[in-house]
């Protein structure tokens, strides 16, 4: 057991270093393959509890926007389990920040609070718990002592987020029992819980990458999502299988294990093989950005696209037609609605899918207060400017068909508003122009062709308009697509 | 070669004002860099033979496919084919499905053989919801496929209007918020569709009509227009290799004033 006292959490700070940084055992697992599989059940234990699952139900884009979510909580644990305790501070205070902004009430009138000290502590406890089931089934279970270390640096973690930061049991001994009173009595058979199992695995959509090859990703899907899902059912605590009425799949349990097996053995891969952090930047990369891998993956895709082509070309004539292609530089009001508005996939516009946005943003730039604040101020503004014009009803939010029947009083002064505070935002040496940098920064790639031959620079006025013809006109754009619209 | 005969009144003085080109490419040897064709005279060819007019345009295949290795050979790079205008959706609906089942056969035919000559197809228009939905797939795998080509680029303007393109460039325009004062018309037409096709060199209309007919109006501006008396389904490569010869001989002014080159790319 280390020196590192876990039931103060202001020690956390002076002694975080001793625990977290390049020799943590979390940073042993985080590059281990079998974490990925860890990753998911953590997820569904998180959403088996009542108001986690309540909160990602309402607030989270998990459904529409999975491997940008991946990559944000990928990114997120790397840095509060980093090296640098300047990182890990500033982290810890945007997580609180972000965590603060979700709460509500769900579908029963139960209220829910990200910031909740018990729910925090339970989503930590899942993440620990997941690793060390994870190790098990693999069929290499951990020794006490490491199991005391990654307890210690998990307990370390949830102490970094602060005075509200909820409480593990001080001992490992102690964790067992509460994680099974808590496995036999809090968690329900949530909503969330039914997504994630039996909605979110059917209808995963492709990651950028592959997102012009719907058929191949469809038929990887169709093969891979049943088998994930069988394979986290079975790796699921009996009592939560029981009370969600879960299936006793025959052979899951051996699937499971030879799995979490086939995948541990990745490790003895030559070093470089399996890089977690480079799978998951290859996951949340977008094909058209200037990324060298993504050259790379764009000519092989071009290349199995125009094989298609050819393919289809040469295929002597069907006699039915097939469906018709849409494309186009605009799209109609429907398919904004679906791709960039409704954030949280529920069919519905709403405060939530806004927040995602302003969080999704605000997330890129790496803001610090008191810009963040503005930032969501400023899409809060939005919101009300929205309900105000398009909510005929009148129920609160706003459905796909009032959306399509006032398009054209979208762009009012409060969207611009949103444009100019997030030119401010990304504008971080506040030089009234977006450079190459702070470009990156907000879009992942960098300037257009056709923007550097008009000086290197992204003006104001420029950038307000470009923004402002994204949400109102619904105009395609290379540079907000991949940053709202794709997975 | 030399200039044996003045073709029209213009061409006899020397060049008096700055041409598009770089001096040292003078009148003679100068391929067009861009050639369009208007298909016309397939009805006629038919009725000639009391034939149906159907056949006229199945006829119209092979030389399609004489023209596109002509100027190939010819070292033209962009060949448009005006293969059906937005005014055709009002031919009796009989003739319109056997064009499309005809256009559909002709382009599956030929795609392999269009993609190992390098040449790079596109779709001009194709944009109306009566175009038979496996033929715009076919229209998009041939783009697809044969994007990536560096040979000669064919594009085949099929439901097309010079003017439909011309609004939809002051539609896109509008919605990119250009002000007023910033629009000129390079600006202009880097809002058209593929804007980066450079201006008509040649326009070659066969079967002796003398019209534009809406093709292309904003590319065909300082273009050189040949009306050969041959119908479309006569028309071979040796014609074709006349009209760029004859081409050759004419004095291209610009109307005095070079101007700008179009094809640059959307700012």
């Amino acid at each position: 057991m280390t020196s590192f006292n876990p039931g103060a959490p202001g020690d956390a700070h002076h002694d975080g270093a001793s625990v977290f940084g390049p020799e943590s055992e979390f940073h042993r697992f985080a590059n281990d393959p079998r974490w990925a599989l860890a990753l998911i059940r953590a997820t569904v234990l998180e959403a088996a509890h009542p108001q986690v699952g309540a909160a990602l139900i309402d607030n989270s884009t998990f459904v529409t926007h999975p491997w940008r979510r991946l990559r944000n909580t990928f990114l997120s644990l790397q840095r509060m389990f980093g090296a640098d305790d300047q990182v890990r501070e500033r982290e810890a205070a945007r997580l609180n920040r972000l965590h603060a902004r979700i709460n509500g009430a769900d579908a029963h009138e139960q209220p829910y609070d990200a910031m909740d000290p018990g729910v925090r502590a339970w989503v930590v406890a899942t993440l620990f718990e997941s690793v060390v089931t994870m190790c098990r089934l693999s069929g290499q279970p951990l020794e006490q002592a490491t199991m005391e270390r990654l307890y210690a640096e998990h307990q370390a973690f949830l102490a970094l987020l602060g005075d509200r930061s909820g409480h593990l049991p001080p001992t490992l001994r102690e964790f067992w029992p509460y994680f099974d009173r808590m496995v036999a009595e809090e968690l329900e058979n949530t909503e969330a819980l039914r997504i994630i199992l039996y909605k979110l695995f059917d209808h995963l959509p492709a990651p950028a990458v592959l997102g012009d090859l719907p058929t191949l990703w469809a038929a990887g899907r169709t093969l891979a999502g049943p088998v994930i899902g069988a394979i986290t059912v079975a790796s699921l605590p009996e009592p939560l299988r029981r009370r969600a009425g879960l299936p006793d799949i025959p052979g899951a349990r051996t699937l499971t294990q030879s799995a979490y097996l086939a995948m541990g053995l990745a490790r003895f891969l030559p070093a470089g093989w399996v890089q977690t952090d480079e799978l998951v930047d290859l996951l949340s990369l977008t094909p058209d950005s200037d990324d060298p891998r993504a050259r790379t993956l764009t000519a092989v895709r071009d290349g199995i696209k125009r094989a298609g082509a050819l393919l289809r070309l040469i295929t002597p004539l069907p006699p039915e037609p097939g469906p018709a292609p849409s494309a186009g530089p605009a799209r109609s009001a429907e398919e904004f609605f679906h791709d960039v508005l409704d954030q949280t996939g529920d069919g519905y516009l709403d405060w939530p899918d806004l927040a995602a946005m302003a969080r999704e943003l605000s997330g890129r730039l790496d803001l610090d207060e008191p810009k963040e604040t503005r930032l969501y101020n400023a899409f809060a503004d939005w919101w009300r400017e929205l309900q105000a014009s398009l909510d005929a009803d009148g129920d609160g939010r706003i459905s796909k068909a009032e959306y399509a029947a006032a398009v054209p009083s979208l762009a009012g002064p409060a969207l611009i508003k949103v444009a100019e505070v997030l030119f401010d935002a990304a504008d971080s040496d506040g030089n009234q122009s977006i450079d190459e940098q702070e470009y990156r920064a907000l879009f992942r790639t960098g300037f257009r062709r056709s923007m550097t031959d008009t000086g290197a620079t992204y003006s104001r006025s420029a950038f307000v308009k470009d923004f402002v013809s994204f949400m109102s006109g619904r105009q395609r754009s290379s540079a907000y697509d991949p940053l709202l619209a794709e997975a | 070669m030399k200039v044996e005969q003045a073709h029209g009144g213009s061409s006899s003085s020397p060049v008096p004002f700055g041409p598009r080109r770089p001096a040292g490419e003078g009148r003679d040897g100068r391929v067009p860099r861009h050639v369009a064709c208007v298909m016309d005279g397939n009805g006629r060819w038919a009725a000639q033979r009391s034939l149906p007019r159907t056949s006229g345009h199945t006829a119209a295949e092979a030389t399609v496919i004489d023209v596109i290795e002509a100027a190939r050979a010819a070292g033209v790079e962009w060949l448009s084919l005006y293969a059906f205008s937005t005014e055709n959706w009002s031919r009796p609906s009989g003739e319109v499905d056997f064009l499309m089942h005809l256009v559909r056969r002709v382009v599956r035919k030929h795609a392999p053989l269009l993609h190992a000559r390098g040449i790079r197809c596109r779709f001009l228009g194709v944009s109306d919801a009566r175009i038979p939905a496996p033929l715009a797939q076919d229209f998009a795998d041939l783009m697809t496929l044969t994007g990536a080509n560096r040979g000669m680029t064919l594009t085949v303007a099929f439901d097309h209007g010079g003017r439909s393109d011309i609004v939809e460039a002051a539609r896109s325009l509008i919605r990119a918020g250009v002000p007023a004062e910033a629009l000129d018309e390079q600006v202009f037409a880097a809002h058209l569709p593929f804007p980066d096709t450079p201006d008509v060199d040649l326009v070659i209309r066969t079967s002796g009509e003398q019209r534009i007919s809406n093709f292309m109006l904003w590319q065909v501006a300082y273009a050189e227009w040949m009306f050969p008396p041959v119908l479309w389904p006569d028309f071979r490569a040796t014609h074709f290799a006349e009209c760029v010869h004859t081409y050759q001989q004419r004095d291209r002014r610009f109307g005095g004033v070079a101007p700008h080159a179009n094809g640059d790319l959307r700012p």
